[in-house]
């Protein structure tokens, strides 16, 4: 009969670590709508009947987050279960009287359920490591529960904690049978005072923790390098360089070869299908729409690699409070450093990462800044504006050329209005939701582990195709539709998308555009970089991203205003621009609402913007 | 004295939370170990007012002002 087993622990713990290790790693993600809480379940690679369940770190069962509130209301149906035989509580050994104040908590909830409970003391390699010890019997003994001494990272003592799970699936009324006999468990050692339970820790720490002081010594010290004035700066400057590096210079090849293997699946597929809409439809649609989606796939997994490998190694928590005094300026927090950082190649795991900020004022004021920060997606779009209105010279002997110092204005242009629009809206919007002081724990220093990392980035990878991915189809499917018919695509300005055009024209005008520029716009609001490719079919130019040099042209004789140009740049750095972003928004604040309002507000803005730009070049220019 | 007001490589003992602390805070800071009787060491009190790095039973906390200020130690 299968039985599930919950493991829980603080974060931190080594909790995840652990359950990889037992189901090695045949995870998957169960989701709770509205908020961000994953329960991953995995069958035990030794036992199939036994399904574990890994529950999302918590400090505490007294939660004070709208995200811990769900994770522990789980937690408590969860014990609701009658499927589920046992609880895993995961104590950080080196740190035992934090993890015994939840573990005691943890224990009062599990003896009200008749749930039994086993204690894995975790890192005991790390103990063994320093030649330090802990009475494991006598917490035992003190606890009522069984302790057991493992190692997650090398694998040790989990034969011991297996074969008690699977004696409490075998014999569940043993446990309860105990529970009657005496009623240690039911309240006798395990109070639910607060200030009992911490004093209860601190003596049975005391009384059976490892003697001595564990925090190693190099963790001080590297932390007193990585937050130095000067040194903390520079590496800090360093290791966003080299993320940087890893989203635009090492994902490239990756996503060249993609885009050929998409080119070649595409030159084999189409010339089989009878010519018409259908092969029409598989050539523009499916490998030409979806295709520029999947492209960017590789930089999703390189950078959610990268960004797991600096949160492994514990760096992350140390940007956190290097940009932690910057950010709260414009009412963020050190800990939206990293969502912001990772919108810089792509919103959406921009998003996603946005999690980590626990606070949920802050994770919202977060979400308004992810979609101003200038996107990979962008980066066709600017390079084009860039090239056919910035001369190709430069200053000092062109070593500082104007192309290059457009690029970086317009990066920074996008950022900072990110930030001055969380700085307004954190003064001027009422405080409605609970917001959360920072405190932040400081993980020790490690070597990454770099299976779960991969994993976890293909996991992310596998996640965004198949989720934004079939919004993006059906976005593709409609504008595909409007731009074939109804004259089968031969010719894009009398289709149902140039009317469209035509009609929206006189909304562009106003910043020196006409239709082709409108219909443009209209496609990017698919996926920014679609305004290329739409632009290179309007000017009669097949692949208008591989011809970038004859778009320019086309563009410069196209007759466009220099100010029409800027106001272009700035509309693209502020509209919202991409189903997948506002899709994926949608999934992690559980409604239409927030994506809804970012849209709308984001185009007004872009529009405006976009027009006081015309307005002031134009007359600048003459 | 405030906990924020600790000075790098010094120790102090908590005595109380300051009550603009809402109490699910207090609970919070007193699960992480910051309970009045337990004591401090400020290992870390980086340039230009950024978060404090706090050590209490064997885990290091960063703390920002709005926190820290709020803890009075002795």
């Amino acid at each position: 009969m299968t039985s599930k087993t919950i493991l829980i622990g603080s974060p931190n713990s080594g909790k995840s670590l652990l359950f990889n290790r037992l189901t090695g790693l045949n995870q998957k993600v169960a989701n709770f709508p509205g908020i961000t809480v994953n329960i991953k379940s995995g069958k035990s690679i030794v036992d199939p009947e036994q399904v574990l369940m890994d529950f999302p770190g918590v400090y505490s069962l007294h939660a004070i987050s709208g995200e811990e509130k769900i994770s522990v209301e789980a937690f408590y149906a969860g014990l609701k279960d009658p499927e589920v035989s046992s609880v895993v509580c995961v104590v950080d050994t080196t740190r035992l009287e934090k993890g015994l104040i939840f573990a005691l908590q943890v224990l009062n909830a599990c003896a009200e359920h008749n749930k039994p409970v086993v204690i894995a003391a975790n890192m005991i390699d790390v103990l063994n490591n320093h030649g330090m010890t802990m009475d494991l019997e006598g917490l035992a003994a003190a606890l009522k529960v069984p302790v057991v001494a493992i190692s997650a990272k090398s694998g040790l003592g989990l034969g011991d904690l297996q074969a008690l799970m699977a004696s409490h699936r075998d014999s569940p009324s043993a446990y309860a049978s105990a529970l009657g006999s005496n009623d240690t468990a039911k309240g006798n050692i395990i109070a639910s005072d607060d200030s009992i339970v911490h004093r209860q820790a601190q003596q049975l720490a005391a009384s059976f923790g490892p003697k001595g002081d564990l925090l190693i010594n190099s963790q001080t010290r590297l932390d007193q390098f990585f937050l130095h004035s000067w040194f903390g700066g520079i590496s800090f400057i360093l290791i966003m360089f080299l993320l940087f590096q890893s989203i635009f210079t090492w994902a490239a090849p990756i996503m060249d070869g993609v885009e050929s293997i998409l080119q070649f699946a595409a030159n084999v597929v189409v010339p089989l299908l009878p010519a018409g809409a259908v092969s029409d439809f598989v050539s523009d649609a499916l490998f030409g729409g979806i295709g520029a989606f999947l492209v960017f796939v590789p930089q999703i997994f390189i950078l959610t690699l990268v960004v797991g490998m600096l949160e492994d190694s514990g760096y992350l928590a140390r940007a956190a409070v290097i940009c932690h005094k910057p950010l709260r300026i414009f009412g963020l927090t050190g800990k939206s450093f990293i969502p912001m950082l990772s919108s810089v190649a792509c919103a959406i795991p921009g998003i996603y990462a946005a999690r980590t900020v626990d606070s949920p004022r802050k994770r919202w004021l977060t979400y308004l800044a992810i979609p101003l920060m200038p996107c990979s997606a962008r980066l066709p779009v600017y390079s084009l504006l860039i090239a056919a209105f910035i001369p190709a010279t430069g200053v000092f002997g062109g070593l500082v050329g104007w192309q290059g110092f457009a690029m970086v204005s317009i990066y920074l242009f996008g950022i900072l209005c990110g930030l001055l629009v969380t700085a307004l809206v954190s003064r001027s919007s009422a405080v409605l939701q609970t917001d959360l002081p920072f405190v932040l724990e400081m993980p020790p220093y490690r070597l990454p582990s770099w299976k779960p990392l991969l994993r976890n980035a293909w996991d992310r990878s596998k996640h965004f195709v198949t989720k934004a991915g079939k919004v993006i189809f059906m976005v593709t499917v409609v504008i595909w539709v409007l731009g074939y018919f109804p004259n089968q695509g031969a010719d894009l300005g009398e289709s149902w998308l140039g009317y469209m055009g035509k009609v929206i024209e006189p909304a562009f005008a106003p910043f020196g555009l006409d239709w082709k520029y409108g219909v443009a716009i209209l496609t990017s609001f698919l996926a920014r970089e679609v305004f290329v490719g739409t632009l290179g079919t309007l000017f009669g130019i097949e692949g208008g991203e591989e011809n970038m040099i004859s778009l320019v042209e086309h563009i410069q004789n196209s007759g466009l205003p220099i100010g029409a140009g800027f106001a272009l740049l700035v509309f693209f750095s502020i509209a919202l621009q991409c189903v997948s972003t506002l899709a994926v928004l949608r999934r992690e604040t559980g409604s239409w609402r927030l994506p809804t309002q970012l849209f709308v507000s984001y185009s007004i803005f872009a529009y405006s913007a976009a027009w006081l730009t015309f307005v002031i070049v134009q007359s600048i220019a003459g | 004295m405030t906990l924020w007001d600790l000075k790098q490589g010094t120790s102090a003992t908590v005595e109380s939370f300051c009550t603009a602390l809402q109490s699910e805070y207090r609970t919070r800071l007193s699960e992480l170990g910051f309970h009045p009787g337990e004591q401090i060491a400020c290992v870390l009190s980086p340039s230009l007012g950024a978060p404090k790095l706090y050590r209490v039973n064997n885990t290091v906390y960063s703390l920002d002002d709005s926190v820290a200020s709020l803890i009075t130690v002795a």
